[in-house]
């Protein structure tokens, strides 16, 4: 017989109330609550384990997740794309072949010293790297979503990925997957840490000084970008600052850049002389000028509420903001004490928390690999693509103000999409896959015109080369320094020779052995599955149609006389449920 | 004030249509669905008088001074030694005002009578930051707020109880603020072909149990259950138009994301505001600006161009107008990095057959500057939006935008 775990928000006089949950009120649904919020959800097995603990220890396991070991965490293991020949890469191919051609030679490739296309290894290697990083950097995300679903510390993980969406990044801009794999860690470290150390960590992070232009950010010429999005978007929001402040705060990061992966100042850049800011006045510099940001009182308002919005809900009254940026401050800006006070409190058990928090993509396929039970990400479907189709592209936010989130997470065509990613993790398309990874697009055209013997000029005409005849064809060849669009073909081959292939296995799953221990009838099937993936009650509408469609397709309501047979069906029962409204909040 | 319903055919009745021709109901019709579009491209051509609003947004903050440049005014050049573009790589427009280069496609349709330059257009007390200045323009609510967009706040006095579905479609990997509305759920998706429901045979009658429940529990329960239930229908209906359109792979027409709104109005859909943000924006020019800008004016252009002459095609040039509008301008003095950080006013244009062809507003003094070497906006945006929801759209402008503004009578009479 299903244990149908009842739906149990707390009620509504709760709401907005920080102290703390009585412990009588303790249960499995809200364990199940606290464990899909300030982690990525579980089984029924580790939700239970969780309610055992109790409140207290259950909150506890998972802020300090330090006293724990998290065995299966292991690096990530690189291509081999990178050398050093590659620092200071060029923005821009222009910049590349320019280079070369003032020199004879750019990021460790020389010229041809004679014959046609001299230029022509210096294109290649500029579109080599483009691609390898590209590709490298869907490694990355791939080899992260694997950490969010096998480690121990779910709130780590999942307080780097607002941290991510926060001091947001794009590797499309920062073009190194190195500085990204940095900022990950980064983000891993300081997840719950303390958070004034944390903008001081993200101001000298490499991948942050080259996204926001700090190489322009010079003594007598400062550039505002950095310096105003660290007020903005990182720590106060709009309105608290003038563009004086802006102007002045600019001056104070001039010099700030970097020498590879580590922090740099160039001391004749930087500004020494006196800032005024925030109605202050010294010879301030960054670390300076994020201290008094850290004394403002809307930094831990504006802090506290991103934190809260993340893990609970969309909805935050003003008055709860302002209690929440208290403790904030009071902790001198520590994490850990906030993220208590919150999880512990009867507003976190409140009716409004319950079903408040729409998904993120990523959050909504590495929570349903956790519910299924899955050790692994499935290579098919590819994690990125599946993502991407949902809105939510790992290590490429969409700006400098990372995801939008909440309702922004859910229109008519995004919604679909997360149906379908549930379908291709529970009845992938084995057969029809192709890997992206090793697919240039448009540029394959251009591969299968060189083995086919044409000649570059050829090869990278407008029109196809088969269909002309062999005097025209001769007469596209042609003396030039480079031709870009062959390059843009070779880089793509050079970088897939080096790339280590993402293993393309579906995911491993065994629903029939995992219903058939909970019951014994396709209504009990249901039941089991719905408590098992909804934390928000399914329609009786819904729940009637599910046994019929179970049921049907079983030829029996005996998951007894159907169990040789049974798998599809109810893969595809759970696709169903995972394509619900209900299933897409927490 | 109402608006006559352009087409005579609802979503809803289109729906029926198509849902009663195909005999599969709204899971069918995976092939082609003529008999669907088919009955409303003949409901629109009985009464082609509907009229339609494109909204092409440029966000990254469009450097006006560089796109519909002031050559004849020496300050230009005093502040942009370096990025200023000199007069003979300059498009002509009249004695003092020359196009970018890039803006061919503009300058053709400029020079037919059909696009009004609309110069210094801002508002008091302006947002440096890209994300705030564009929630103003978005909620038309600037230094405040309104938790609806100016689009969305359109199609509710357009159509005050929500009755019309896929009145608004939103060209956008994301809801754009300005098309959130009270009543609407506007039909947001950027690939067609991506836009379904992943289904096998068996699962297809279960489609509608997935947004059965009628109990809510909450604002954002409430919200994805209206939004399954739109996708749902929406979704056959915008891959079947899709499907339809014809010229999707012309080499001529580079329409970035404009093709998809040609498909729908070609496919007779009921929607009257359309909204495009840019993807990919490279407007955003702090460092070396030259290349970037060149290119995202011309790609602009040219979708512009190509949509008009598409519209042409199909005989609805004189029922669509299009409105370019971007967060902000750019500073006047170019920075030392060969680019421009974010600014105050900018140019804005309106475009269609129904447009009175010409410059409108005040262009802003070069020698007056303000707010740190920025141009002091001469024109409200909210006098452009109220000249786009009264004298195109038909609707009160004044309760939209909560005040009057005087139109700025680009609109034909």
């Amino acid at each position: 017989m299903a244990d149908i775990k009842r739906f149990a928000p707390g009620p509504t006089v709760w709401h907005d109330d920080l102290s703390p949950l009585p412990r009588s009120e303790w249960s499995y649904d809200r364990a199940a609550h606290l464990l899909a919020h300030a982690g990525l959800g579980g089984t029924p097995e580790e939700i239970q384990a969780l309610a055992d603990l109790g409140l207290e220890r259950a909150v506890q396991s998972l802020v300090h997740y330090e006293r724990t070991q998290n065995p299966r965490l292991t690096p990530f293991v690189e291509s081999g794309f990178w050398d050093p020949s590659l620092d200071g890469f060029p923005d821009s191919r222009p910049e590349a072949t320019d280079r070369a051609e003032a020199s004879g030679a750019s990021m460790g490739v020389a010229a041809k010293p004679a014959g046609n296309r001299p230029i022509q290894p210096i294109s290649d290697r500029f579109f080599y790297w483009l691609r390898a990083t590209m590709l490298e950097t869907r490694r990355v995300g791939y080899w992260w979503a694997n950490r969010m679903l096998q480690t121990t510390h779910p709130l780590e993980e999942k307080m780097a990925l607002l941290w991510h969406g926060h001091f947001a990044t794009h590797e499309n801009k920062v073009r190194d997957y190195r500085k990204m794999l940095q900022q990950i860690a980064l983000f891993e470290l300081y997840a719950t840490g303390n958070l004034r150390d944390l903008a001081i960590e993200v101001a000298q992070n490499p991948a942050m000084l080259y996204f926001l232009d700090a190489q322009y950010n010079v003594k007598g010429a400062p550039n505002e970008n950095f310096a105003r999005e660290v007020m903005e978007l990182f720590t106060m929001g709009v309105g608290n600052y003038t563009e004086k402040d802006v102007r002045e705060c600019a001056r104070a990061f001039t010099g700030w850049y970097f020498d590879d992966l580590a922090f740099n100042v160039d001391a004749a850049k930087h500004d020494a002389g006196a800032k005024e800011f925030l109605g202050r006045t010294g010879a301030f510099d960054g670390v300076d000028v994020l201290g008094i940001i850290f004394e403002q009182p809307v930094t831990a308002e504006f802090l506290a509420a991103k934190i809260y919005r993340f893990l609970v809900r969309d909805e935050l009254s003003p008055a709860l903001r302002a209690k929440l940026g208290a403790l904030l401050r009071d902790a001198h800006y520590e994490v850990k004490p906030l993220l208590t006070a919150i999880l512990m409190s009867k507003d976190f058990y409140s009716a409004a928390s319950y079903g408040g928090h729409i998904k993120a993509p990523v959050e909504h396929l590495v929570s349903m690999l956790k519910q299924l039970g899955v050790d692994a990400v499935p290579g098919v479907p590819d994690f990125n693509q599946s993502t991407i189709a949902m809105g939510q592209h790992l290590l490429n936010p969409p700006s400098v103000a990372g995801w939008a989130g909440g309702k922004a997470w859910i229109t008519p065509g995004l919604l679909i999409a997360r149906g379908n990613v549930a379908r291709d993790v529970l009845l992938p398309d084995m057969t029809g896959f192709r890997d992206w990874n090793f697919n240039a697009g448009s540029d394959d055209v251009l591969g299968q015109r060189l083995r086919d013997g044409f000649d570059i000029g050829a090869a990278t005409a407008v029109n196809d080369p088969a269909k002309m005849s062999e005097f025209d064809r001769v007469a596209l060849e042609r003396d030039e320094k480079f031709n870009t669009r062959i390059s843009g073909y070779i880089g793509w081959e050079q970088a897939a020779r080096k790339l280590i292939p993402t293993p393309r296995d579906a995911a491993k799953l065994d629903l029939s052995a995992l219903v058939a221990a909970n019951a014994a009838t396709t209504t009990e099937a249901v039941d089991y599955v719905l408590s098992r993936f909804l934390r928000m009650p399914p329609s009786n509408a819904m729940r009637a149609a599910l046994i019929e469609f179970l049921t049907k397709e079983l030829g029996t309501d005996s998951l007894d006389r159907a169990k040789t047979y049974m798998e599809d069906a109810l893969r595809m029962t759970v696709h169903l449920v995972m394509s619900t409204a209900e299933y897409q909040l927490v | 004030m109402t608006i006559e319903n352009d087409s005579g055919v609802s979503r809803r009745e289109l729906l029926r249509i198509g849902a009663g021709g195909l005999g599969l109901g709204l899971l069918g019709g995976l092939g082609s669905v003529p008999p669907v579009l088919g009955q409303a491209s003949r409901a629109v051509a009985a009464n082609p008088t509907g009229k339609i609003l494109v909204v092409f947004e440029w966000f990254g903050g469009n450097d006006g001074l560089n796109t519909v440049v002031p050559y004849g005014d020496p300050l230009y050049y005093k502040h942009r030694p370096t990025i200023g573009i000199k007069e003979p790589d300059l498009l002509p427009i009249d004695a003092h005002f020359g196009w970018h280069k890039s803006m061919r496609g503009m300058k053709g349709l400029y020079d037919d009578g059909k696009v009004a330059i609309v110069h210094g257009v801002g508002y008091d007390r302006p947002s440096f930051s890209h994300f705030t200045s564009m929630s103003f323009w978005h909620t038309a609510a600037p230094n405040g707020g309104n938790e609806y967009g100016w689009v969305g706040r359109t199609a509710s006095s357009v159509d005050p109880k929500g009755a019309r579905d896929n009145l608004i479609v939103n060209v956008s990997d994301s809801q754009t603020l300005a098309v959130k509305a009270q009543h609407h759920v506007p039909l947001v998706f950027v690939d067609p072909a991506a836009f379904k429901r992943g289904l096998f045979a068996q699962e297809l009658p279960l489609v509608d149990a997935l947004s059965a429940q009628d109990m809510p529990v909450g604002d954002a329960h409430r919200y994805v259950l209206e939004v399954t239930k739109s996708a749902a229908q929406a979704s056959e209906v915008v891959r079947a138009a899709w499907g339809e359109y014809r010229r999707k792979a012309n080499p001529d027409l580079r329409l970035l994301d404009l093709d998809k709104v040609v498909a729908l109005i070609e496919a007779g859909f009921p929607t009257k505001l359309y909204y495009v943000p840019l993807r990919g924006s490279l407007f955003d020019t702090h460092v070396n600006q030259a290349a970037p800008h060149d290119r995202q004016l011309q790609y602009c252009a040219d979708a512009i161009e190509g949509f008009f002459r598409e519209m042409a095609r199909i005989g609805r040039a004189g029922d669509v107008v299009m409105y370019v509008h971007s967060e902000f301008g750019r500073r006047v003095p170019e920075n030392t990095s060969l680019g421009t950080d974010h600014g105050t006013a900018q140019v804005n244009f309106v475009i269609g057959d129904a447009v009175q062809g010409g410059q409108y507003g005040k262009p802003p003094s070069l020698a007056d500057l303000v707010l740190g070497d920025n141009l002091a906006s001469t024109t409200d945006f909210r006098r452009v939006y109220a000249t786009l929801i009264g004298d195109w759209l038909g609707a009160d402008a004044a309760v939209v935008l909560g005040q009057r503004f005087e139109s700025l009578g680009f609109i034909k009479a």
